[in-house]
């Protein structure tokens, strides 16, 4: 019957966003009804190596609306070419845009509402999807009534939407909640994006949302003056349902600086439109020949997939714990425990599109192996590119293709560089003082020579079209040697040795010692 | 050619001429309950923006004494009885406005977005008339009240809207268009003419203006021309607009593809009747088989044209009900249809009324022409 189109990203949009959130996708599932109704997200321009805002909280949220949602990752790599032109992280007209094109063709009606809504009919009978089945065509908004903060943070259950439904019942008659606020025509309510409801079709017919507006707000009073225009009424749904705003202003959000907030121009978004149409995105809008990953909260789950790539890579441990040690003498000890260290690899990549390119450079061939394994394993379908530059390493995995470093850097969208003992078997102790062999050497210069070749010409071998940094994950270059060498490099974080890892993208650094750095790596001086 | 046939063709062109303001789209016969009605609803507006209840809901109530079906005022009545506490009342009343907004039937798909809806649209006009007064200088007021006025056949007051629009940008060509809808509504096709011409050589792919300007251009009689007009309007229209693509082959009297186009309309849109009679219209004239059709339980106009097509009502309760010239044109449309292969000269008498008396804006008065053509009346 319907499809309700959100979108944010994995940031802290506002105050306890978390929560918000959380509840407002439990309600809105909960007056859900009909098999074809979805709740899509349009996870906006969250990096790469996070998961999507609806993963990162999706054990706060109710069966039902993990499984009527449908989250749509757009990538930075997608946002890059409105990076310059806004201030914004996350736009919303292609965000809606991008849900609209992909929404169910069989539910009539779309629902544009925000992450902080929880809508209550009026009739607690009737579910939206009964109300929106048994309305004549138009276009359709209800007011918006604020919740007070203290309220929805103190006393509603992220997990139970029946009782905060309830409790909104009660609440809007004993706290005197509901007071309607009229707007001028064509927007007839304040706040009227939180609750426009279309057809469909209609959306479809004047171009959906204008994707021109990339500086935000007033993108729902755009819409409302484009689509008042088109079916010449604004209808109200007051009589069949509430709309209550989870208000959070006690930290103002990324786009709200008060009267320094920059805006779309009203006069050129409101009250200078002059038609319904969007003609100069006729066939663009919505992004239709861009692939949109698609993410599922009810099967597939990131935790799914790390967990059945593992388990292809690792067996359970047999003891209760194993030793290792970060003591100064050990500095130059790269002896790593393999079992260990391959699930935070995996936790590195495992948010990553799966038809990534990604290149591996390493000296232990037992990591090679396992890593394949559980790159398919967690259900990658892009190739494991190893330059022949790396020697000893097993030939003939499934996945993994072997060519020149210099012919595979510009197809590679993320690096893993392996900083260990090229002869380290798995069954010696780690950290205890073992010394590095010429062969470990030879081997540990190529994989060095390789990566400060690859960061330092990083902005200048992407793949085509490609405009976001990629990004490099070290193994093994903690507290050691190769500690310095990848973080002249790569801008990291401070990680715990136990993990193992560190990974970013590589540095900005326009000091000299930078440019000297720079110079050398893509010379492997 | 019987003496009388000989006598009318040889006047036709006159009688063409002195019919023709008849035919215009302007709704001039407007009664005084309807104006009444209205100042009834504008003074109940006023009082429910200054807080009296009581009395706006008093003036609503006058308004629906005079013109009982002003679902403006309903919904207007509905909303103060429920912020009253008075909801039960009020949920009936909701449900009525609604219910006489959607039994209003759309109008032609292929025309221009302010024609596809019907209604009073007088809280529309009230509201804009009062956005404009407050955000002046601006365009979106004045062409959302000038649309108002046009939808509901006040075509003069919508001119007065856009050519305010035009004051604030005189170059936006989505104005000009409107502006000559609103001058082909009142009959002043040359005028109308001429602002397509413009806005179609600025835009030349603009389907919508394609359409007004075949009106206009049919309304004169130039009906080669108008045909070109729609001709490359089916042409530039995707295959997913079937209803906008059906209504222009039917004006053209291409009823094979109206025919088609209309059977993937009513599958998204079932409850539309018109679709189905002109479908049936289609396939009537292409000399398609007849498809059996399960007529809507209602009382609705477009109902009654389909009982009277499937020879489930009688000439005289069609003609009963044709009260309005849109009416009148579509009942002898179909009488003519009706009439085509039985006694092809009574056909002709009466597609000749629709083109003689009919609005030029309606499908039938462009079919009605082309059968008249193609009949060689």
């Amino acid at each position: 019957m319907f499809s309700v189109i959100l979108y944010g990203r994995n940031d802290s949009h506002g105050y306890n966003l978390h929560k918000r959130a959380a509840i407002s996708f439990n309600a809105l599932a909960e007056i859900m009804s009909d098999p074809d109704d979805e709740i899509l997200f349009v996870d906006y321009n969250t990096p790469d190596d996070h998961p999507t805002f609806p993963e990162a909280i999706h054990d706060t949220l109710t069966d039902k609306a993990k499984k009527v949602m449908r989250v749509l990752r757009i990538r930075p790599d997608q946002h890059v070419r409105h990076r310059l032109k806004t201030h914004l992280v996350a736009l919303e007209a292609q965000s809606r845009n991008v849900a609209l094109r992909r929404s169910n063709p069989r539910n009539r009606w779309i629902l544009y509402t925000n992450t902080d809504m929880l809508l209550v009919p009026r009739n607690e009978k009737e579910s939206l999807s009964d109300i929106l089945g048994a309305l004549p065509d138009g276009f359709y908004q209800v007011p918006r009534f604020e919740i007070p903060e203290m309220l929805w943070e103190a006393a509603f259950d992220r997990r139970d939407p029946v009782g905060n439904l309830a409790k909104l019942r009660d609440w809007s008659m004993r706290f005197h909640l509901n007071q309607v606020v009229h707007n001028y025509m064509p927007m007839k309510y304040d706040a009227l994006g939180d609750f426009q409801a279309a057809l469909r079709d209609d959306m479809f017919a004047i171009h959906g949302f204008d994707e021109d507006m990339i500086l935000g707000w007033h993108c729902d009073s755009n819409l409302a003056a484009r689509l008042a225009l088109y079916r010449g009424r604004v209808d109200t749904l007051v009589d069949k349902l509430f709309g209550y705003h989870c208000d959070h202003t006690r930290v103002a959000a990324a786009n709200n600086k008060g009267r320094a907030t920059r805006m779309n121009d009203q006069d050129r978004f409101i009250w200078n439109v002059a038609t319904p149409y969007v003609p100069a995105q006729a066939e663009t809008w919505g992004w239709p020949d861009v692939e949109i990953e698609e993410i599922r909260l009810d099967r597939d789950t990131p935790y799914q997939r790390y967990s059945a790539g593992l388990d292809k890579a690792i067996e359970p441990a047999t003891m209760p714990f194993v030793e290792t040690s970060l003591e100064w003498q050990l500095f130059d000890d790269l002896t790593y425990d393999l079992p260990h260290t391959l699930p935070f690899v995996c936790d590195q990549v495992v948010t990553f599109p799966r038809t990534t390119n990604l290149m591996l450079v390493a000296t232990r061939p037992d990591f090679v192996s396992s890593f394949a394994k559980a790159w398919k394993g967690m259900g990658f379908t892009g190739p494991i590119l190893i330059p022949e530059e790396c020697e000893g390493l097993p030939a003939d995995l499934p996945g993994v293709a072997r060519a020149p470093f210099a012919e595979q850097l510009s197809s590679a969208e993320l690096f893993v560089f392996e900083f260990g003992l090229a002869s380290q078997t798995a069954t010696e102790p780690v950290r205890a003082g073992r010394q590095i062999g010429p062969l470990d050497k030879k081997r540990l210069r190529v994989v060095e020579r390789l990566f400060k070749r690859a960061a330092a010409s990083e902005a200048d071998t992407r793949p085509e079209g490609r405009r976001v940094a990629r990004r490099f994950i070290g193994v093994n270059v903690i507290y050691n040697k190769f500690w310095h060498a990848f973080t002249n490099y790569v801008g990291a974080n401070i990680n715990p040795f136990c993990s193992q890892v560190l990974a970013g993208p590589p540095r900005e650094d326009d000091s000299l010692k930078g440019k000297v750095l720079k110079f050398r790596g893509r010379h492997a001086l | 050619m019987a003496d009388i046939g000989i006598l009318r063709a040889a006047i036709a062109p006159v009688r063409r001429l002195w019919r023709r303001p008849a035919a215009v789209e302007v709704a001039p016969k407007v009664g005084e309950d309807e104006q009444d009605a209205h100042a009834h609803f504008r003074d109940g507006l006023i009082k429910r923006r200054g807080g009296d209840s009581e009395g706006a809901l008093a003036a609503f109530d006058r308004t629906l004494a005079l013109v009982p079906d002003f679902a403006d005022a309903v919904m207007e009545r509905a909303e103060i009885l429920d912020g009253l506490g008075r909801s039960d009342e009020a949920r009936a009343e909701y449900e009525r406005a609604r219910r006489l907004w959607s039994e209003l039937p759309p109008g032609a798909a292929d025309r221009r977005y302010v024609y596809r809806r019907q209604g009073y649209f007088a809280f529309e006009a009230e509201s804009y008339d009062l956005v404009r007064t407050n955000v002046r200088s601006k365009i979106l007021p004045q062409i959302a009240h000038g649309n108002a006025r046009l939808a509901h056949g006040h075509a003069a007051e919508a001119l007065d809207s856009y050519e305010r629009a035009l004051k604030v940008n005189p170059k936006l060509t989505e104005v000009l268009a409107l502006k000559g809808e609103a001058l082909s509504a009142m009959g002043r096709y040359e005028e109308a003419i001429q602002i397509f011409d413009g806005v179609l050589a600025a835009h030349p792919q603009d389907v919508d203006t394609l359409n007004a300007r075949g009106i206009a251009r049919a309304a004169l009689g130039r009906l080669a021309e108008a045909n070109d007009d729609w001709r490359h309007q089916f042409d530039l229209l995707p295959q997913t607009s079937s209803a906008a693509r059906a209504c222009v082959a039917m004006r053209m009297a291409n009823y094979s593809a109206a025919f088609n186009d209309f059977g993937v309309a009513i599958s998204k849109e079932p409850n539309n009747a018109y679709w189905l009679l002109y479908r049936l219209t289609a396939a009537r004239l292409a000399g398609a088989p007849t498809e059996p059709v399960t007529l809507p339980a209602d009382d609705r106009w477009e109902t009654l044209l389909l009982a009277f097509r499937t020879g489930q009502a009688t000439e005289e309760a069609l003609l009963d009900r044709a009260d309005s010239p849109n009416r009148h044109a579509e009942a002898r449309f179909q009488m003519g249809v009706l009439a085509v292969d039985g006694n092809p000269a009574a056909a002709r008498r009466y597609w000749r009324e629709v083109v003689d008396q009919g609005p030029p804006a309606l499908i039938e008065f462009a079919a009605a022409s082309n059968e008249l053509a193609r009949l060689g009346a």
